[in-house]
């Protein structure tokens, strides 16, 4: 069964017309996103992301040390 | 089998909740321990027997055979030097002994360059019970016991 996470991802962040950028690091996902106010944290909690953190204009996901491939496949919906 | 969680860094050992970054303070990833480590360059090592799983210039996670695996992230938001100053002496991948070196670094450098050289050691996805954690402020040489890692509840 394919991975629905990076898909439910990119779609709680305000989907690909939201994304300026998004990083995978070793536990998180860094995201600069045009519109803050966009993303749906409960959403993102229901695809089992641990927490959001918003820094300045970015936002975070924590999703665990699967953060790289899940940011090459959110890449990949771009 | 209890997992013993070396230090992969000579310093000073502090609570996660020192950590200038809510989500290793918040224990979000995990519950562990952070050490304030010495000036350096200095190499990282393993801080278990296992494989690498996840390699990053600034971070890595070794992953034993029975899943548990422990991350280490050398300085805070230290992905923003984009590797530079950190070199590596492994692959993704490979089999590693603990107190292997895994990375190198400068985490003097690291300090100059405005980033916070902590290096919190995180038992990925464990519970705060299945952890031994010694009082924060003991000194701890490189590849010395930080803290004991219970195996998982049935």
């Amino acid at each position: 069964m394919a991975d629905e996470r990076p898909r439910q991802i990119l779609a709680a962040l305000g989907g690909v017309d939201n994304i300026v950028d998004i990083e995978g690091c070793v536990t998180r996902l860094r995201c600069e996103l045009r519109d803050g106010s966009a993303v749906d944290e409960a959403a993102l909690r229901r695809t089992g992301a641990h927490g959001v953190v918003r820094m300045g204009g970015v936002v975070q996901v924590i999703v665990g040390p699967e953060a790289d491939t899940i940011a090459g496949d959110i890449q990949d919906l771009l | 089998m209890k997992l013993r969680v070396g230090s992969p860094v000579a310093g000073r050992t502090a609570t996660l909740a020192r950590v200038p970054d809510p989500v290793f303070a918040r224990a979000l990833v995990g519950p562990g321990l952070a050490v304030w480590p010495e000036d350096g360059p200095a190499d990282a090592v393993a801080p278990i027997d296992g494989t690498v799983a996840t390699l990053h210039p600034h971070a890595f996670v070794v992953a034993a055979d029975d899943g548990r695996a422990v991350l280490v992230h050398l300085g805070i938001d230290t992905v923003e030097r984009h590797g530079e100053g950190f070199t590596s002496h492994v692959v993704r991948g490979e089999s590693v002994r603990a107190g292997q070196p895994v990375l190198g670094w400068h985490p003097a450098a690291v300090r100059q360059a405005g980033y916070s050289p902590v290096v919190p050691v995180i038992a990925l996805d464990a519970t705060t019970a299945a952890l031994a954690i010694p009082p924060e402020g003991a000194t701890v040489g490189v590849g010395q016991e930080l803290f004991v890692w219970s195996p998982r509840q049935a």
